[in-house]
């Protein structure tokens, strides 16, 4: 390789500014090649105390999808190498699962106390989802547990339900 | 006529001193008239008209409200109507990518001189003074983003702020006196170069190192606080100023920066030499900077190769300390990040190998090595394909129909941590191979037992590969649980690799023999824009992964503590994210390109008078 011939400083300078404009225009565009999601912070929700179940099961899955994270790890209707056990008829399961415990009250301890019962074959780690960060109020724990009956069950629970009628330690 | 300069000079300082005294006369003479208005009440009737009353009233009703306002202490403020997040996100980068590029130097700069010293090479000490002349502009560079990031800080977020000092403030202090330290190390490392003996001199760059990475230590302790918050009662209070510090995201945050620091600090090194390289007339000068350039981007890359397992142990340590928040980064808001970060990272290396193959071009006697470039070549590319596969595909209703679920039935499989992983362990393995037949450039081994120790080499590699290749793949038989442990029996193959690989090479080439001539400052100037490119790369890089640690905490000033209530409590999408992270790299290449430059004046030749022609008066 021979010696490289000297260009103008000038130009050098021009391709140098030209490269880090291109490069910085490059990864910007990638950035917004990906999905772009604009994620709120939670805002809280006034319940209508005089809610059926069913309407609770509809709420209670946006909470689900939202600002409870359950769909983050959790999933409905998947099968294979599943992260974490799939949700699709748990309101059926859940009865199965702990000989003389009915699946309203297995279910209401898994989301109260998720250490509580871990699903062979997979590993523990789910956050208290009633405490920060993630932190559904009472009103919002029950909405979920309503959505959890719906899904291959029907709903009871009403915001009249306290943890003691669920069986919670 | 010519005037008279003089007579023109003298009257115009008459002229300032008169405008002074006119401005200082109506001044006296506005004063003393309202000094006197009481004064005309006492001897004249008071000409008082109902507006005069009403001001009076208004007046005095606006005292007594002044006077009984409530101090109400405010939880944010704005300026004007640029978003505080954005002002406090964009200082934060830039002192960070200063004080990043600050610590770094020193650390290579020091091994480099400590080299020199062993070696009685003066080409070591003078490239070790090289690059410690960019540090002193850097330094002030970083004091000053600093200085301006903490007011924005108290102005912007005072409450907040108000809580972190009720935690940290036993560290203030020392910060400030560690600061004081490091001003007097870098400066008397700086300006002493030369002036003490070797060791006094060394001393002092050990001294320096120290210095910065405990002043990096403590300023880490306060951020990640905030991310995994701990040492206090549910409500906030401190129970512990020590277990604040030391959270769970402190040791692998601090482990993460250091050598995040010096790639970083490398390729930016390595920019300096190639601008120095592209710009100068001189041979002599032009191989020199050929050969900075060179070190610059050693440095960076030996400290990028490990970065990923560094990387591991922060997120695993995210993982336990909230498995919420480890989730959100993989699995939720930020999980197509890591698909930017692929195609940087892919660029990274792939810029990398490339600079590597050009370099063979300086040594004569190249082409026996040359030709693997094309096997080493496919390997990367086919490894960061894979990397910067997601896993789901952006894709129409009818499409994802097609595919039954949001996953390409194919290329599905390639988004999964499984091939990941392994893509990024061979990608690994492939630079480092790079680099070693760059190493063996020019060179023939002596040694008796070279076959074997050839063959050694070899077989490590391979059986490195083969780890890497078999975990990933048994990977997509085993549930999560198993799976994910497996990115440690395939980190370890590559590192123990490396390092068994390395051992083996030195022995090799100890006495190897030189076939072929190295001609420093005779490669395609191509190469220089790369290492520039790399540069780039990397900041970019920090910037956009500074944003995810931070970002991380979503609607949390301090993770599942303090939550923020601003307007600003939400996540932006990636794309805005990365357009701030772009605005802060240009903003920052603007200014490190001042700092070349003021570096650059220090090699000048002094200004000299122009000579004055003959017959002109002095």
């Amino acid at each position: 390789m021979t010696a490289p011939t000297p260009q103008s400083n000038a130009w050098v300078m021009a391709k140098i500014i030209l490269l880090v404009l291109g490069a910085t225009a490059l990864y910007t565009h990638i950035g917004q090649l990906v999905p772009q999601k604009q994620v709120l912070a939670p805002t809280e929700f006034v319940f209508d105390q005089a809610a059926t179940p069913e309407e609770l099961a509809e709420i209670g899955k946006g909470f689900a999808e939202g600002k409870g994270l359950c769909l983050t790890c959790h999933t409905i209707g998947k099968t294979g190498a599943l992260r974490y056990p799939d949700l699709a008829g748990i309101a059926t399961r859940a009865g199965t699962r702990v000989e003389g415990m009915d699946a309203l009250t297995y279910m209401a301890n898994s989301i109260y106390d998720p250490e509580s019962f871990i699903v062979e074959g997979f590993a523990g780690g789910m956050p208290t989802i009633n405490e920060p960060p993630i932190g559904l109020t009472e009103d919002e724990m029950i909405s979920v547990l309503a959505y959890l009956q719906s899904l291959g069950g029907t709903p009871t629970v009403t915001l009249e339900t306290t943890t003691a009628d669920l069986g919670v330690e | 006529m010519k005037p008279n300069k003089f007579i023109l000079a003298v009257l115009g300082v008459l002229l300032i001193l008169g405008v002074v005294a006119g401005i200082r006369g109506v001044t006296w003479f506005v004063q003393n008239e309202e000094f006197r208005a009481p004064q005309r009440v006492e001897t004249g009737t008071p000409d008082t008209t109902p507006r005069d009353q009403g001001l009076a009233d208004e007046h005095t009703a606006e005292q007594k409200k002044s006077t009984t306002l409530e101090y109400e202490p405010k939880a944010y403020r704005q300026i004007g109507g640029v978003s505080s997040r954005v002002i406090v996100w964009m200082l934060a980068q830039l002192h960070l990518l200063f004080a990043a590029f600050v610590l770094a130097v020193p650390i290579f700069a020091l091994i480099i001189e400590f080299i020199g010293y062993k070696t009685g090479d003066q080409r070591y000490d003078k490239l070790a003074y090289e690059f410690t002349k960019l540090l002193s502009v850097s330094f002030s560079m970083t004091a000053t983003f600093g200085a301006f990031l903490l007011f924005m800080l108290v102005l912007l977020y005072p409450q907040f702020m108000q809580y972190l000092t009720h935690v940290f403030h036993p560290t203030f202090l020392p910060y400030v006196g560690l600061f004081f330290l490091e001003a007097v190390f870098l400066y008397s490392y700086y300006y002493g170069w030369g002036k003490f003996s070797p060791r006094v001199h060394l001393f002092l760059g050990v001294m320096l190192n120290l210095v910065g990475t405990a002043i990096m230590f403590i300023a880490n302790a306060w951020l990640t606080f905030m991310t995994s918050p701990a040492g206090v009662s549910k409500s906030g209070a401190v129970i512990s100023t020590w277990e604040a510090v030391n959270n769970y995201t402190w040791m692998p945050i601090n482990i993460h920066r250091i050598i995040a620091n010096v790639a970083f600090g490398g390729s930016i090194a390595g920019a300096y030499a190639a601008f120095k390289f592209l710009t100068t007339r001189n041979e002599e000068e032009r191989a020199h900077y050929d050969w900075m350039g060179y070190i610059g981007q050693f440095v960076a890359i030996s400290a990028f190769l490990p970065l990923p397992f560094a990387g591991y142990y922060l997120a695993s340590e995210i993982y336990a300390f909230s498995q919420t928040l480890g989730l959100q980064m993989m699995g939720g808001a930020f999980s197509w990040l890591f698909i930017i970060q692929a195609a940087l990272i892919g660029n990274l290396f792939l810029a990398a190998n490339y600079y590597l193959w050009l370099g063979m071009g300086r040594v004569e006697g190249t082409a026996h090595y040359q030709k693997f470039i094309k096997y080493l070549l496919i390997a990367i590319a086919l490894c960061f394909a894979i990397w910067a596969t997601p896993r789901s595909i952006i894709s129409t209703v009818s499409e994802i129909r097609a595919m039954g679920g949001s996953a390409h039935p194919m290329l599905g499989y390639l988004g999964v941590m499984s091939a990941k992983n392994t893509a990024v362990n061979i990608l690994i393995l492939s630079t480092f191979m790079s680099f070693l037949l760059y190493r063996r450039t020019g060179k023939r081994a002596t040694h008796p037992m070279a076959g074997i120790l050839n063959a050694m080499q070899f077989g490590t590699f391979a059986l490195a590969a083969a780890i890497v290749i078999f975990y990933g793949i048994y990977g997509y038989f085993v549930e999560a649980a198993v799976r994910i442990k497996f990115s440690v029996p395939q980190v370890g193959a590559v590192l123990v690799a490396m390092i068994l690989i390395t051992i083996l090479d030195v022995i090799l080439f100890r006495k190897a023999e030189q076939v072929g001539k190295m001609h420093w400052g005779r490669i395609n100037p191509i190469s220089q824009y790369v290492l520039i490119f790399i540069a780039i790369s990397f900041t970019w890089l920090m910037g956009l992964m500074g944003y995810v640690r931070a970002g991380l905490r979503q609607h949390w000033h301090v993770f599942g503590l303090i939550r923020d209530t601003s307007v600003d409590a939400f996540t932006p999408t990636l794309g805005y994210a990365t357009k701030i992270v772009s605005l802060t790299v240009l903003i920052f290449f603007g200014l490190i390109g001042v700092v070349f430059w003021l570096t650059s004046l220090s090699g000048k030749p002094d200004w000299q008078p122009q000579k004055k022609s003959a017959g002109e008066l002095p």
